[in-house]
C-alpha cells in the first residue's frame, strides 16, 4: 500500500544541517498497523509527516498505492490527501479552539467536496463511531477532556474516507485509563472500515499491543524492522536490545527478576551524525569497522530486518 | 528491621478556590514514609498526587488552603515556618520539567551553590558542588559547572536536579514525575542513580509518577490515588499482585500484558473525574462496573486486608458483614 525509499529530510538551521530522517526505507501492507519507534528526536514524527507531504522530501521517493507521491503539486496531491489522513499526539494543540467538534469533523467534508446536504447526517455518524454524542456536535474543544478531544481529533481523520491513518502518538498525552479505551477504538475501526495504520509512538508495550510489525528508529535511520512478537522476543540490534531492556514492567517481580542493559552516554547530536554505523558511539559491543559501514538493513530470516552486520 | 517513620500525614485537605467554585483536590490523606523505603503515589491526572506532596512542602502559595490533623517529620511538627528551612535540606525535591527548575541566565554552578549558601553550608561550597555533580555523572565537574542550563540535555539537567537535591543529604527526597519527560533509556540511567544513592545513603523516596511500570519496578509500598483521595495502598505486591480496588484492577487491566499476548485491553470507560463537581460518595463511582447505590452516596471508609494493605471500597465491606 505504501512503500517509502530511502526517505530523506534535512533542516537547515543556524547552527548546521539537521540529518531528521537519513534514508528511511519501508513498506506498510494494507490493513495492517507498522509501529514506528525510537525515542526523542530519533525522526519518526519528522518520517510520518514527510511521507504526508507535510514536509517536502530532499531525497527519496513516496509511492502510495502504486503512485508516486513525492513530486506532486498541490492540486494533484488532494486525490492522495482525502486517502492518507493524519491524527497527532497533542489533543489540545490539534483542534481549533474556536470551531464547534462539529464544525472541526466538517472541514474535510468541505476541502474533498462531499455534497454538503450530506455533511450533517455524516458529521452525527461519526460522533457516533468515535463514541461521542450527537448533542455534543455544537460544543468546543474545551469543554471536551483530552480522551474525548482525541476522539474528535479521530472523527476529523475519518470524516475524509481515508483508507491509511499515520497516527502520530495518539496517547501519549492521556491517562493510563483513556489509553486503553483509545487503542481499542483505533483497533475495531481498523477492523470495520478495513484502515491501515502507521502508529507512531515511544510507549513500546503498547506499540507491541497494536501493530503488526514494528520499527526501530535512532538518528534518523531505521536499525530494525520485524514482526511484533519476533522483535519484542528476539532483538536483535543492540540498540532495540538496550531499549526494549529498559522498558518498565508493571510488575514487581518479573521488574527485578530483568537485567537493563544500560545505553552510554548522550545521544549524538542529529547535525553531525556519526559515521558509519550512527549507533557505534553507544553500542557495547562496537567494532573499529563499525566506524565507516554503511547502514544497510539486511534480512536476517523471518523477515527480520536489522542493520547490524555482527549479529 | 526496625521500622523508623521519618514523615507523617494525618487527614490532609487542599482546596483551591477558582473562579468556576471550590475544587477539593486532596480529601483526606493520610500516609507515612518509613527511613530507608521509596513510597510510590500512582494517579493520573487530577488525581490530587502532586497537589499532596506540594501542600505538604508549603508549596501551594495562596492559590489553595489545607488543613490536617497531623503533619510531622522526623517527630516534629511541620508549620508552615519550619517547613521553609527544612525544605532543601532534609526534605528535597525534583519535578517533571528539569527545563523549568533550571534558571537559564545563571550557570548550574552558581545555582547549585546557591542552594548549599541558602541553607549555611559549613564548608566547601565549591567542592562539594563539584562532588556531587561528580557524583551524578556530569564530568569534568569544575568545566561544567560554568556552563548555563540549555548546554545541557534533558537527561543531564535532570542528573543537575538530583545532584541540588542531595547536596544537603536530605533524609527524604520527593520525586514527583522524575521521568516523565524523558525517553526511556535516560529514564531507567536516572532511575538506576537515585537507586545508587539511596543504597549509599539510606536516603528515603516518595515517588509519585502516573507510570505504573516505574511504581512497580522501584517502589516498596504504594498508594493508589483517585480524585483526590486515597483508593488502595499495600506492598508493592501487594497492590500488583492482589489488586483489590476496582480502580487499581481497572488500572492495572487497561494495561497490554507485559507477555506480549494480544489480548484486547479492558479500559476504565468514562471520562476523569470533574473535581467542580465530585460525586457525594466514592470518586470512583461514575466509571465503576461494581458500583452499587451505596457508592453514590456516602464515601467507604478503608478496609483493612492486612498489616500493610487497605482499601476503600463498599463492595469489599459489604463482602466483608
Amino acid at each position: 500500500m505504501l512503500t517509502v525509499e530511502g526517505l530523506t529530510k534535512y533542516f537547515h538551521t543556524q547552527s548546521g544541517t539537521v540529518h531528521s530522517v537519513d534514508g528511511v526505507s519501508l513498506t506498510v501492507s494494507r490493513g495492517e498497523t507498522l509501529g514506528l519507534v525510537g525515542e526523542s528526536g530519533c525522526g519518526k514524527t519528522t518520517t510520518g509527516r514527510t511521507i504526508i507531504r507535510l514536509y517536502e522530501p530532499d531525497k527519496g521517493c513516496i509511492i502510495f498505492d502504486g503512485h508516486d507521491i513525492t513530486h506532486m503539486n498541490q492540486r494533484e496531491l488532494l486525490p492522495f490527501r482525502k486517502r492518507i489522513q493524519m491524527i497527532f499526539q497533542d489533543p489540545y494543540a490539534s483542534l481549533n479552539p474556536r470551531m464547534t467538534a462539529g464544525d472541526i469533523i466538517r472541514e474535510p467534508m468541505i476541502v474533498h467536496h462531499v455534497p454538503k446536504d450530506e455533511h450533517t447526517d455524516r458529521v452525527n455518524h461519526l460522533l457516533k463511531l468515535v463514541g461521542l454524542n450527537t448533542e455534543q456536535a455544537g460544543r468546543y474543544p474545551h469543554e471536551f477532556s483530552g480522551g474525548q478531544r482525541q476522539r474528535i481529533g479521530i472523527a476529523r481523520a475519518l470524516a475524509a474516507e481515508p483508507e491509511m491513518i499515520i497516527c502520530d502518538e495518539p496517547i501519549s498525552a492521556l491517562d493510563v485509563s483513556i489509553q486503553a479505551q483509545i487503542v481499542n477504538m483505533l483497533e475495531d475501526l481498523q477492523k470495520s472500515l478495513g484502515l491501515t495504520y502507521l502508529f507512531i509512538a515511544h510507549d513500546l508495550s503498547m506499540v507491541r499491543h497494536i501493530s503488526t510489525r514494528v520499527a526501530v528508529m535512532y538518528l534518523g535511520s531505521i536499525v530494525e524492522i520485524a514482526g511484533s512478537d519476533e522483535l519484542y522476543t528476539n532483538p536483535l540490534h543492540p540498540y532495540t536490545v538496550s531499549l526494549l531492556s529498559s522498558v518498565p514492567i508493571p510488575d514487581p517481580e518479573k521488574s527485578s527478576q530483568r537485567k537493563i542493559i544500560p545505553l552510554k552516554g548522550e545521544i549524538p547530536s542529529a547535525i553531525n551524525p556519526p559515521s558509519g554505523c550512527k549507533f557505534h558511539t553507544r553500542c557495547p559491543n562496537a567494532k573499529p569497522e563499525c566506524k565507516t559501514i554503511t547502514q544497510i538493513l539486511q534480512d536476517k530470516g523471518n523477515n527480520h530486518l536489522c542493520a547490524c552486520p555482527f549479529v | 528491621m526496625m521500622t523508623e517513620e521519618i514523615l507523617r500525614v494525618e487527614n490532609l485537605r487542599t482546596t483551591f478556590t477558582t473562579s468556576a467554585g471550590e475544587v477539593k483536590a486532596v480529601e483526606g490523606v493520610s500516609f507515612t514514609v518509613n527511613r530507608g523505603e521509596v513510597l510510590g503515589i500512582a494517579g493520573e491526572s487530577g488525581s490530587g498526587k502532586s497537589a499532596t506532596m506540594l501542600s505538604i512542602m508549603g508549596l501551594l502559595g495562596d492559590a489553595g488552603r489545607i488543613s490536617y490533623d497531623s503533619l510531622s517529620f522526623m517527630g516534629e511538627n511541620l508549620t508552615p515556618e519550619s517547613v521553609k528551612s527544612i525544605r532543601g535540606d532534609k526534605i528535597a525535591m525534583i519535578f517533571q520539567d528539569p527545563m523549568t527548575s533550571l534558571n537559564p541566565v545563571l550557570s548550574v554552578g552558581y545555582q547549585l551553590e546557591e542552594a548549599l549558601r541558602r541553607h549555611k553550608w559549613q564548608g566547601n561550597i565549591h567542592g562539594r558542588v563539584a562532588e556531587m555533580m561528580t557524583r551524578v555523572g556530569i564530568v569534568p565537574a569544575d568545566e561544567r559547572m560554568r556552563q548555563y542550563p540549555h548546554e545541557f540535555s534533558g537527561g543531564q539537567r535532570q542528573r543537575l536536579m538530583i545532584a541540588m537535591s542531595i547536596l544537603c543529604s536530605p533524609e527524604l527526597l520527593i520525586a514527583d514525575e522524575p521521568t516523565t519527560a524523558l525517553d526511556v533509556t535516560v529514564q531507567a540511567q536516572i532511575l538506576g542513580l537515585l537507586r545508587e544513592i539511596r543504597k549509599d545513603t539510606g536516603m528515603s523516596m516518595i515517588l509519585i509518577t502516573h507510570d505504573l511500570g516505574v511504581i512497580a519496578g522501584e517502589s516498596d509500598r504504594v498508594i493508589v490515588m483517585y480524585g483526590g483521595r486515597i483508593m488502595e495502598e499495600g506492598t508493592s505486591r501487594e497492590i500488583f499482585g492482589s489488586p483489590s480496588h476496582p480502580y487499581t484492577r481497572g488500572l492495572l487491566h487497561s494495561l497490554p500484558k507485559a507477555d506480549g499476548k494480544r489480548e484486547r485491553l479492558i479500559p476504565i470507560e468514562g471520562q476523569p473525574p470533574d473535581l467542580l463537581n465530585p460525586p457525594e460518595g466514592c470518586p470512583f463511582v461514575k466509571r465503576c462496573n461494581e458500583a452499587m447505590r451505596i457508592c453514590l452516596r456516602r464515601k467507604p471508609e478503608a478496609l483493612t486486608l492486612s498489616e500493610t494493605h487497605k482499601y476503600s471500597c463498599w463492595k469489599g465491606a459489604e463482602e466483608s458483614c
